[in-house]
Protein backbone atom coordinates (compact mmCIF):
# COMPACT_ATOMS: atom_id res chain seq x y z
CA UNK A 1 0.00 0.00 0.00
CA UNK A 2 2.78 2.37 1.00
CA UNK A 3 4.83 1.42 -2.04
CA UNK A 4 1.83 2.05 -4.33
CA UNK A 5 1.13 5.40 -2.70
CA UNK A 6 4.72 6.53 -3.04
CA UNK A 7 4.99 5.40 -6.65
CA UNK A 8 1.80 7.31 -7.49
CA UNK A 9 3.17 10.36 -5.70
CA UNK A 10 6.44 10.01 -7.59
CA UNK A 11 4.56 9.77 -10.87
CA UNK A 12 2.69 12.99 -10.07
CA UNK A 13 5.82 14.88 -9.16
CA UNK A 14 7.02 15.51 -12.74
CA UNK A 15 3.49 16.60 -13.64
CA UNK A 16 3.47 19.14 -10.82
CA UNK A 17 6.93 20.31 -11.82
CA UNK A 18 5.93 20.72 -15.47
CA UNK A 19 2.78 22.55 -14.42
CA UNK A 20 4.85 24.87 -12.28
CA UNK A 21 7.28 25.43 -15.15
CA UNK A 22 4.38 26.15 -17.46
CA UNK A 23 2.83 28.61 -14.96
CA UNK A 24 6.13 30.40 -14.54
CA UNK A 25 7.26 30.57 -18.16
CA UNK A 26 4.24 30.29 -20.41
CA UNK A 27 1.22 31.73 -18.61
CA UNK A 28 0.74 35.46 -18.22
CA UNK A 29 -0.05 36.94 -14.82
CA UNK A 30 -0.09 40.39 -13.25
CA UNK A 31 3.13 42.38 -13.67
CA UNK A 32 2.02 45.05 -11.20
CA UNK A 33 4.83 44.09 -8.80
CA UNK A 34 7.41 44.83 -11.50
CA UNK A 35 5.62 48.12 -12.26
CA UNK A 36 5.85 49.19 -8.60
CA UNK A 37 9.53 48.28 -8.60
CA UNK A 38 10.07 50.23 -11.83
CA UNK A 39 8.66 53.34 -10.15
CA UNK A 40 10.95 52.85 -7.15
CA UNK A 41 14.03 52.17 -9.28
CA UNK A 42 13.71 55.38 -11.31
CA UNK A 43 14.65 57.79 -8.49
CA UNK A 44 17.22 55.26 -7.23
CA UNK A 45 18.98 55.34 -10.59
CA UNK A 46 19.20 59.14 -10.35
CA UNK A 47 20.37 58.91 -6.73
CA UNK A 48 23.00 56.37 -7.82
CA UNK A 49 24.22 58.49 -10.77
CA UNK A 50 24.23 61.72 -8.77
CA UNK A 51 27.86 61.56 -7.49
CA UNK A 52 29.14 60.72 -10.97
CA UNK A 53 27.19 63.66 -12.39
CA UNK A 54 28.36 66.00 -9.63
CA UNK A 55 31.95 65.08 -10.46
CA UNK A 56 31.24 65.52 -14.18
CA UNK A 57 29.94 69.02 -13.52
CA UNK A 58 33.28 69.74 -11.80
CA UNK A 59 35.05 68.40 -14.87
CA UNK A 60 36.07 65.09 -13.26
CA UNK A 61 35.31 61.68 -14.73
CA UNK A 62 36.66 58.20 -14.17
CA UNK A 63 39.47 59.10 -16.59
CA UNK A 64 40.89 61.51 -14.03
CA UNK A 65 41.26 59.16 -11.07
CA UNK A 66 42.46 55.70 -10.16
CA UNK A 67 40.51 53.05 -12.02
CA UNK A 68 40.83 49.31 -12.21
CA UNK A 69 39.30 47.97 -15.44
CA UNK A 70 37.38 44.70 -15.26
CA UNK A 71 38.43 43.63 -18.73
CA UNK A 72 41.02 45.02 -21.13
CA UNK A 73 38.59 44.83 -24.06
CA UNK A 74 35.85 46.84 -22.37
CA UNK A 75 35.23 50.08 -24.32
CA UNK A 76 36.21 53.31 -22.58
CA UNK A 77 33.88 56.14 -23.53
CA UNK A 78 35.59 59.48 -24.18
CA UNK A 79 34.83 62.09 -21.54
CA UNK A 80 32.08 63.91 -23.46
CA UNK A 81 30.28 60.73 -24.44
CA UNK A 82 30.55 59.39 -20.88
CA UNK A 83 28.91 62.50 -19.43
CA UNK A 84 26.20 62.36 -22.13
CA UNK A 85 25.53 58.72 -21.19
CA UNK A 86 25.07 59.68 -17.54
CA UNK A 87 22.47 62.30 -18.52
CA UNK A 88 20.74 59.78 -20.79
CA UNK A 89 20.57 57.50 -17.76
CA UNK A 90 18.90 60.26 -15.75
CA UNK A 91 16.37 60.92 -18.51
CA UNK A 92 15.61 57.20 -18.76
CA UNK A 93 15.13 57.05 -14.98
CA UNK A 94 12.58 59.86 -15.14
CA UNK A 95 10.71 58.08 -17.95
CA UNK A 96 10.79 54.84 -15.94
CA UNK A 97 9.17 56.48 -12.97
CA UNK A 98 6.34 58.06 -14.91
CA UNK A 99 6.03 55.02 -17.13
CA UNK A 100 6.50 56.60 -20.52
CA UNK A 101 8.10 54.15 -22.94
CA UNK A 102 8.48 52.13 -19.77
CA UNK A 103 10.30 49.11 -21.09
CA UNK A 104 12.71 50.95 -23.39
CA UNK A 105 13.47 53.45 -20.63
CA UNK A 106 14.23 50.61 -18.22
CA UNK A 107 16.56 48.96 -20.73
CA UNK A 108 18.36 52.27 -21.28
CA UNK A 109 18.70 52.90 -17.54
CA UNK A 110 20.00 49.36 -17.12
CA UNK A 111 22.51 49.85 -19.94
CA UNK A 112 23.87 53.11 -18.48
CA UNK A 113 24.11 51.83 -14.90
CA UNK A 114 25.67 48.53 -16.00
CA UNK A 115 28.13 50.26 -18.35
CA UNK A 116 29.21 52.61 -15.57
CA UNK A 117 29.57 49.75 -13.07
CA UNK A 118 31.78 47.75 -15.41
CA UNK A 119 34.03 50.67 -16.33
CA UNK A 120 36.09 50.17 -13.20
CA UNK A 121 36.16 47.75 -10.31
CA UNK A 122 36.32 50.81 -8.06
CA UNK A 123 32.72 51.52 -9.10
CA UNK A 124 31.56 48.24 -7.62
CA UNK A 125 29.37 48.11 -4.53
CA UNK A 126 26.96 45.34 -3.63
CA UNK A 127 24.02 47.76 -3.77
CA UNK A 128 24.97 48.79 -7.31
CA UNK A 129 25.23 45.16 -8.40
CA UNK A 130 21.75 44.55 -6.99
CA UNK A 131 20.49 47.67 -8.77
CA UNK A 132 21.82 46.39 -12.11
CA UNK A 133 20.19 42.99 -11.56
CA UNK A 134 16.84 44.53 -10.63
CA UNK A 135 16.91 46.86 -13.64
CA UNK A 136 17.63 43.94 -15.97
CA UNK A 137 14.81 41.87 -14.50
CA UNK A 138 12.27 44.69 -14.65
CA UNK A 139 13.32 45.49 -18.22
CA UNK A 140 12.74 41.86 -19.22
CA UNK A 141 9.19 42.21 -17.94
CA UNK A 142 6.45 44.05 -19.82
CA UNK A 143 6.35 46.48 -16.92
CA UNK A 144 4.43 49.31 -18.60
CA UNK A 145 1.10 47.45 -18.43
CA UNK A 146 0.22 48.97 -15.05
CA UNK A 147 0.89 52.18 -13.14
CA UNK A 148 2.30 53.97 -16.18
CA UNK A 149 1.56 56.70 -18.67
CA UNK A 150 1.88 54.00 -21.31
CA UNK A 151 -1.13 52.22 -19.79
CA UNK A 152 -3.04 55.51 -19.68
CA UNK A 153 -2.27 56.42 -23.29
CA UNK A 154 -2.89 52.95 -24.72
CA UNK A 155 -4.81 50.98 -22.11
CA UNK A 156 -3.90 47.28 -22.32
CA UNK A 157 -6.70 44.71 -21.88
CA UNK A 158 -5.27 43.87 -18.45
CA UNK A 159 -2.06 44.08 -16.45
CA UNK A 160 -0.90 40.58 -17.36
CA UNK A 161 2.25 39.52 -19.16
CA UNK A 162 4.83 36.77 -18.81
CA UNK A 163 6.16 36.74 -15.27
CA UNK A 164 9.25 34.54 -15.45
CA UNK A 165 11.45 37.63 -15.01
CA UNK A 166 9.63 38.26 -11.73
CA UNK A 167 10.44 34.74 -10.59
CA UNK A 168 14.04 35.30 -11.60
CA UNK A 169 14.13 38.52 -9.59
CA UNK A 170 12.60 36.72 -6.61
CA UNK A 171 15.45 34.23 -6.82
CA UNK A 172 18.01 37.04 -7.03
CA UNK A 173 16.49 38.90 -4.07
CA UNK A 174 16.46 35.73 -1.97
CA UNK A 175 20.07 35.01 -2.97
CA UNK A 176 21.14 38.44 -1.71
CA UNK A 177 19.72 37.69 1.76
CA UNK A 178 20.90 34.09 1.77
CA UNK A 179 24.45 34.79 0.55
CA UNK A 180 24.87 37.58 3.06
CA UNK A 181 23.43 35.57 5.97
CA UNK A 182 25.18 32.30 5.16
CA UNK A 183 28.61 33.89 4.72
CA UNK A 184 28.24 35.43 8.17
CA UNK A 185 26.87 32.22 9.67
CA UNK A 186 30.03 30.28 8.77
CA UNK A 187 32.36 33.07 9.88
CA UNK A 188 33.06 32.63 13.62
CA UNK A 189 34.17 36.26 13.93
CA UNK A 190 30.85 37.44 12.54
CA UNK A 191 28.36 35.13 14.19
CA UNK A 192 30.33 35.35 17.46
CA UNK A 193 29.87 39.13 17.55
CA UNK A 194 33.50 40.17 17.06
CA UNK A 195 32.93 42.05 13.79
CA UNK A 196 29.93 44.09 14.92
CA UNK A 197 31.42 44.74 18.36
CA UNK A 198 34.62 46.09 16.85
CA UNK A 199 32.68 48.35 14.49
CA UNK A 200 30.51 49.63 17.33
CA UNK A 201 33.55 50.48 19.44
CA UNK A 202 35.34 52.13 16.53
CA UNK A 203 32.41 54.28 15.44
CA UNK A 204 31.11 55.21 18.91
CA UNK A 205 32.22 58.81 18.33
CA UNK A 206 29.71 59.08 15.49
CA UNK A 207 26.95 57.91 17.82
CA UNK A 208 28.04 60.52 20.37
CA UNK A 209 28.05 63.23 17.69
CA UNK A 210 24.58 62.24 16.51
CA UNK A 211 22.89 61.80 19.87
CA UNK A 212 24.78 64.13 22.19
CA UNK A 213 26.46 63.04 25.44
CA UNK A 214 23.34 62.69 27.57
CA UNK A 215 21.55 60.31 25.24
CA UNK A 216 24.68 58.64 23.87
CA UNK A 217 26.03 57.44 27.23
CA UNK A 218 23.34 54.87 27.99
CA UNK A 219 23.11 53.82 24.32
CA UNK A 220 26.85 53.30 24.03
CA UNK A 221 26.96 51.43 27.30
CA UNK A 222 24.73 48.83 25.67
CA UNK A 223 26.00 48.76 22.08
CA UNK A 224 29.70 48.65 22.98
CA UNK A 225 29.21 45.83 25.49
CA UNK A 226 30.68 42.57 24.19
CA UNK A 227 27.75 40.54 25.51
CA UNK A 228 25.28 42.62 23.49
CA UNK A 229 26.90 41.42 20.28
CA UNK A 230 26.74 37.78 21.33
CA UNK A 231 23.01 38.25 20.90
CA UNK A 232 22.82 40.88 18.14
CA UNK A 233 25.10 39.17 15.62
CA UNK A 234 23.39 35.76 15.57
CA UNK A 235 20.06 37.60 15.51
CA UNK A 236 21.18 39.59 12.43
CA UNK A 237 22.29 36.39 10.69
CA UNK A 238 19.03 34.64 11.59
CA UNK A 239 17.08 37.63 10.29
CA UNK A 240 18.75 37.52 6.88
CA UNK A 241 18.28 33.77 6.56
CA UNK A 242 14.66 34.00 7.69
CA UNK A 243 13.93 36.64 5.05
CA UNK A 244 15.70 34.55 2.38
CA UNK A 245 13.46 31.53 3.05
CA UNK A 246 10.38 33.15 4.59
CA UNK A 247 9.56 35.10 1.44
CA UNK A 248 9.00 31.88 -0.51
CA UNK A 249 6.15 30.52 1.63
CA UNK A 250 2.69 32.01 1.79
CA UNK A 251 2.33 31.44 5.54
CA UNK A 252 5.54 33.29 6.38
CA UNK A 253 5.64 35.80 3.53
CA UNK A 254 3.91 38.72 5.19
CA UNK A 255 6.00 38.36 8.35
CA UNK A 256 9.15 38.11 6.22
CA UNK A 257 8.21 41.31 4.38
CA UNK A 258 7.60 43.08 7.68
CA UNK A 259 10.93 41.84 9.08
CA UNK A 260 12.70 42.83 5.84
CA UNK A 261 11.39 46.40 6.01
CA UNK A 262 12.46 46.74 9.66
CA UNK A 263 15.83 45.17 8.80
CA UNK A 264 16.51 47.60 5.95
CA UNK A 265 15.42 50.63 7.94
CA UNK A 266 17.77 49.49 10.72
CA UNK A 267 20.67 49.10 8.29
CA UNK A 268 20.05 52.49 6.74
CA UNK A 269 19.98 54.21 10.12
CA UNK A 270 23.17 52.56 11.38
CA UNK A 271 25.18 52.27 8.15
CA UNK A 272 24.46 54.26 5.05
CA UNK A 273 24.29 51.81 2.19
CA UNK A 274 23.56 54.09 -0.77
CA UNK A 275 20.48 52.88 -2.66
CA UNK A 276 20.39 49.39 -1.15
CA UNK A 277 17.71 49.88 1.49
CA UNK A 278 15.26 51.55 -0.88
CA UNK A 279 15.66 49.12 -3.78
CA UNK A 280 15.49 46.13 -1.44
CA UNK A 281 12.26 47.40 0.08
CA UNK A 282 10.93 48.16 -3.42
CA UNK A 283 11.83 44.64 -4.53
CA UNK A 284 9.50 43.26 -1.85
CA UNK A 285 6.65 44.20 -4.22
CA UNK A 286 7.77 41.29 -6.40
CA UNK A 287 6.55 38.86 -3.75
CA UNK A 288 2.91 39.86 -4.10
CA UNK A 289 0.82 37.07 -5.64
CA UNK A 290 0.74 37.97 -9.36
CA UNK A 291 -3.03 38.18 -9.65
CA UNK A 292 -5.12 41.28 -9.22
CA UNK A 293 -8.62 42.16 -8.10
CA UNK A 294 -9.34 38.58 -7.05
CA UNK A 295 -10.76 39.59 -3.67
CA UNK A 296 -14.00 41.56 -3.64
CA UNK A 297 -14.48 44.41 -1.24
CA UNK A 298 -17.50 46.53 -0.44
CA UNK A 299 -16.51 49.58 1.54
CA UNK A 300 -17.84 53.01 2.42
CA UNK A 301 -14.30 54.49 2.20
CA UNK A 302 -12.84 55.98 -0.94
CA UNK A 303 -9.28 55.91 0.46
CA UNK A 304 -8.92 52.19 -0.13
CA UNK A 305 -8.88 52.78 -3.91
CA UNK A 306 -6.10 55.30 -3.56
CA UNK A 307 -3.99 53.02 -1.40
CA UNK A 308 -4.56 49.77 -3.28
CA UNK A 309 -1.45 50.11 -5.51
CA UNK A 310 -1.10 46.38 -5.90
CA UNK A 311 -4.76 46.03 -6.98
CA UNK A 312 -5.45 43.39 -4.35
CA UNK A 313 -9.19 44.13 -4.31
CA UNK A 314 -12.11 44.48 -6.68
CA UNK A 315 -13.54 47.49 -4.86
CA UNK A 316 -17.10 48.76 -4.74
CA UNK A 317 -17.49 52.01 -2.81
CA UNK A 318 -20.98 52.24 -1.34
CA UNK A 319 -21.58 55.21 0.97
CA UNK A 320 -23.11 54.06 4.24
CA UNK A 321 -22.44 50.36 3.64
CA UNK A 322 -20.51 48.28 6.17
CA UNK A 323 -17.21 46.67 5.23
CA UNK A 324 -17.43 43.27 3.56
CA UNK A 325 -14.56 41.38 1.96
CA UNK A 326 -14.58 38.03 0.14
CA UNK A 327 -11.15 36.39 0.06
CA UNK A 328 -9.70 34.26 -2.76
CA UNK A 329 -10.81 31.06 -1.04
CA UNK A 330 -14.36 32.34 -0.50
CA UNK A 331 -13.88 33.32 3.13
CA UNK A 332 -16.14 36.23 4.01
CA UNK A 333 -15.01 38.87 6.50
CA UNK A 334 -17.25 41.67 7.68
CA UNK A 335 -17.01 44.90 9.64
CA UNK A 336 -13.90 45.40 11.73
CA UNK A 337 -12.36 42.10 10.62
CA UNK A 338 -12.70 43.03 6.96
CA UNK A 339 -11.20 46.46 7.63
CA UNK A 340 -8.24 44.97 9.46
CA UNK A 341 -7.64 42.41 6.72
CA UNK A 342 -7.66 45.14 4.06
CA UNK A 343 -5.06 47.07 6.03
CA UNK A 344 -2.77 44.04 6.00
CA UNK A 345 -2.85 44.02 2.19
CA UNK A 346 -2.24 47.71 1.45
CA UNK A 347 1.42 48.69 1.01
CA UNK A 348 1.00 51.92 2.98
CA UNK A 349 -0.73 50.38 6.00
CA UNK A 350 0.38 46.76 6.34
CA UNK A 351 3.34 47.66 8.55
CA UNK A 352 1.01 49.06 11.18
CA UNK A 353 -1.62 46.36 11.03
CA UNK A 354 -2.05 43.21 13.06
CA UNK A 355 -0.85 41.05 10.19
CA UNK A 356 -0.23 37.96 12.31
CA UNK A 357 -3.95 37.41 12.66
CA UNK A 358 -4.44 37.31 8.90
CA UNK A 359 -1.54 35.43 7.41
CA UNK B 1 -13.64 32.90 -5.85
CA UNK B 2 -10.94 32.44 -8.43
CA UNK B 3 -7.51 31.57 -7.12
CA UNK B 4 -4.28 33.05 -8.38
CA UNK B 5 -3.60 29.85 -10.33
CA UNK B 6 -7.04 30.02 -11.91
CA UNK B 7 -6.47 33.61 -12.87
CA UNK B 8 -3.24 32.59 -14.53
CA UNK B 9 -4.71 29.53 -16.21
CA UNK B 10 -7.68 31.40 -17.61
CA UNK B 11 -5.46 34.03 -19.14
CA UNK B 12 -5.73 34.78 -22.82
CA UNK B 13 -3.41 37.76 -22.78
CA UNK B 14 -1.39 38.75 -25.80
CA UNK B 15 1.71 37.00 -24.54
CA UNK B 16 0.09 33.69 -23.64
CA UNK B 17 2.05 30.57 -24.39
CA UNK B 18 0.37 29.38 -27.59
CA UNK B 19 1.00 32.73 -29.33
CA UNK B 20 4.72 32.69 -28.78
CA UNK B 21 7.19 30.85 -30.97
CA UNK B 22 8.67 27.74 -29.40
CA UNK B 23 12.22 29.06 -29.58
CA UNK B 24 11.23 32.01 -27.38
CA UNK B 25 9.53 29.79 -24.84
CA UNK B 26 12.52 27.45 -24.68
CA UNK B 27 14.94 30.35 -24.85
CA UNK B 28 13.40 31.95 -21.76
CA UNK B 29 13.83 28.71 -19.80
CA UNK B 30 17.44 28.28 -20.86
CA UNK B 31 18.19 31.92 -20.15
CA UNK B 32 16.65 31.72 -16.68
CA UNK B 33 18.52 28.50 -15.94
CA UNK B 34 21.78 30.11 -17.06
CA UNK B 35 21.18 33.13 -14.80
CA UNK B 36 20.46 30.89 -11.80
CA UNK B 37 23.59 28.80 -12.40
CA UNK B 38 25.75 31.89 -12.99
CA UNK B 39 24.48 33.59 -9.83
CA UNK B 40 25.08 30.49 -7.71
CA UNK B 41 28.58 30.19 -9.21
CA UNK B 42 29.30 33.82 -8.33
CA UNK B 43 28.09 33.28 -4.76
CA UNK B 44 30.38 30.24 -4.45
CA UNK B 45 33.23 32.19 -6.05
CA UNK B 46 32.85 34.83 -3.33
CA UNK B 47 34.51 32.47 -0.86
CA UNK B 48 37.79 32.61 -2.81
CA UNK B 49 37.60 36.03 -4.47
CA UNK B 50 38.96 38.83 -2.27
CA UNK B 51 36.37 41.24 -3.67
CA UNK B 52 33.45 38.78 -3.64
CA UNK B 53 31.94 40.44 -6.70
CA UNK B 54 28.24 39.63 -7.09
CA UNK B 55 28.55 37.27 -4.12
CA UNK B 56 26.72 39.63 -1.78
CA UNK B 57 28.82 39.48 1.37
CA UNK B 58 28.50 43.05 2.72
CA UNK B 59 30.04 44.10 6.04
CA UNK B 60 32.17 40.97 5.93
CA UNK B 61 34.98 42.28 8.13
CA UNK B 62 35.75 44.93 10.66
CA UNK B 63 39.38 45.22 9.68
CA UNK B 64 41.64 48.26 9.62
CA UNK B 65 44.82 49.11 7.81
CA UNK B 66 47.46 51.80 7.52
CA UNK B 67 50.08 52.24 4.82
CA UNK B 68 53.62 53.51 4.86
CA UNK B 69 54.20 54.79 1.34
CA UNK B 70 57.70 55.00 -0.09
CA UNK B 71 59.35 55.79 -3.39
CA UNK B 72 62.32 53.66 -4.36
CA UNK B 73 64.69 55.64 -6.56
CA UNK B 74 66.90 54.43 -9.37
CA UNK B 75 69.91 54.16 -7.04
CA UNK B 76 67.93 52.01 -4.59
CA UNK B 77 67.38 54.82 -2.10
CA UNK B 78 64.03 54.51 -0.27
CA UNK B 79 62.24 57.83 0.27
CA UNK B 80 59.25 57.95 2.58
CA UNK B 81 56.15 59.83 1.38
CA UNK B 82 54.53 60.62 4.73
CA UNK B 83 51.49 62.59 3.59
CA UNK B 84 51.24 61.28 0.06
CA UNK B 85 52.84 64.41 -1.43
CA UNK B 86 55.94 64.45 -3.59
CA UNK B 87 57.28 66.46 -6.50
CA UNK B 88 54.04 68.35 -7.00
CA UNK B 89 51.89 65.21 -6.87
CA UNK B 90 49.29 64.35 -4.25
CA UNK B 91 48.16 60.77 -3.58
CA UNK B 92 44.63 61.83 -2.61
CA UNK B 93 44.18 63.96 -5.72
CA UNK B 94 45.52 61.27 -8.02
CA UNK B 95 43.78 58.23 -6.55
CA UNK B 96 40.66 60.19 -5.51
CA UNK B 97 38.76 57.14 -4.26
CA UNK B 98 37.26 56.94 -0.79
CA UNK B 99 38.50 53.52 0.37
CA UNK B 100 42.13 54.43 -0.44
CA UNK B 101 41.99 58.04 0.72
CA UNK B 102 44.78 59.07 3.15
CA UNK B 103 45.90 55.47 3.70
CA UNK B 104 48.77 56.59 5.94
CA UNK B 105 46.12 57.01 8.63
CA UNK B 106 44.38 54.06 10.26
CA UNK B 107 41.46 53.29 7.90
CA UNK B 108 38.57 50.88 7.79
CA UNK B 109 39.27 48.18 5.21
CA UNK B 110 36.42 48.53 2.73
CA UNK B 111 35.21 45.05 1.72
CA UNK B 112 37.96 43.46 3.81
CA UNK B 113 41.73 43.55 4.04
CA UNK B 114 42.36 41.29 1.06
CA UNK B 115 40.29 43.54 -1.22
CA UNK B 116 42.08 46.67 0.00
CA UNK B 117 45.54 45.16 -0.44
CA UNK B 118 44.60 44.08 -3.97
CA UNK B 119 43.33 47.57 -4.81
CA UNK B 120 46.43 49.14 -3.28
CA UNK B 121 48.59 46.91 -5.44
CA UNK B 122 46.78 48.11 -8.57
CA UNK B 123 46.80 51.70 -7.31
CA UNK B 124 50.60 51.63 -7.03
CA UNK B 125 50.84 50.43 -10.63
CA UNK B 126 48.40 53.12 -11.69
CA UNK B 127 50.51 55.76 -9.88
CA UNK B 128 53.62 54.49 -11.60
CA UNK B 129 51.90 54.87 -14.97
CA UNK B 130 50.30 58.26 -14.37
CA UNK B 131 53.04 60.42 -12.88
CA UNK B 132 55.14 61.38 -15.90
CA UNK B 133 56.60 64.41 -14.08
CA UNK B 134 58.28 62.17 -11.54
CA UNK B 135 61.64 61.37 -13.14
CA UNK B 136 63.24 59.82 -10.06
CA UNK B 137 61.02 57.03 -8.79
CA UNK B 138 61.88 53.57 -10.05
CA UNK B 139 58.97 51.94 -8.27
CA UNK B 140 56.50 52.43 -5.46
CA UNK B 141 56.43 50.46 -2.27
CA UNK B 142 53.68 50.23 0.34
CA UNK B 143 54.12 48.62 3.74
CA UNK B 144 50.61 47.71 4.84
CA UNK B 145 49.97 47.15 8.54
CA UNK B 146 46.56 45.69 9.16
CA UNK B 147 44.31 44.31 11.86
CA UNK B 148 41.90 41.65 10.64
CA UNK B 149 38.80 41.86 12.81
CA UNK B 150 40.89 43.54 15.53
CA UNK B 151 43.56 40.81 15.45
CA UNK B 152 47.07 41.82 14.59
CA UNK B 153 49.13 43.66 13.64
CA UNK B 154 50.01 41.87 10.42
CA UNK B 155 52.37 43.39 7.90
CA UNK B 156 52.62 42.90 4.16
CA UNK B 157 54.70 44.76 1.60
CA UNK B 158 53.56 45.40 -1.95
CA UNK B 159 55.22 47.28 -4.79
CA UNK B 160 54.41 48.66 -8.19
CA UNK B 161 55.99 47.56 -11.42
CA UNK B 162 59.25 49.24 -12.44
CA UNK B 163 58.96 52.53 -14.25
CA UNK B 164 60.96 53.60 -17.29
CA UNK B 165 63.16 56.52 -16.24
CA UNK B 166 65.01 59.12 -18.28
CA UNK B 167 62.65 59.02 -21.26
CA UNK B 168 62.92 61.15 -24.37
Amino acid sequence: MTATTSSVAAAHRPDRFHRWLSDVFDQPASVRGAAVLRIVLGPCVIWHLRPFLADALDGITYHDRFQQPWWAWYPNAPEGLYVALLWIGVAAAVLMTVGWWSRIATWVAFAVVAYNLFLSQTHFHHNRAFLVILLAGVALCDNGRALSLDALRRPPPDDRALVWPIWLLRFEAAVVYFASGFSKLIDPDWVGGRVLHDRSVRYQNEVRDALGDTLADPVLEVVTARAFHWVLSPAAVATELFIAFGLWFRRTRLVAVWVAVAFHVGIEVTSHVQVFSVIAIGALALWAVPSTRDRTLVTPSRWVRWLDWMARFDITVTPGASWCMVDRDGTVLEGREARQFVRTRLPATFLFSRFWRYR
Amino acid sequence: MATAADAVAESTGPQAGPNRPLWRLRGARWFAAAVVVAQLALVANGYRDAHNYFAFQPFNESSTYAVELARVLDDGQRVAVPNGRWEGYDWNELIDWGPLRSPWRQRHAFSGVDAVVDFLDHALDWMADNTPGDTETRYWEATVTYYRNARGPHVTVIRSHDRELGGP
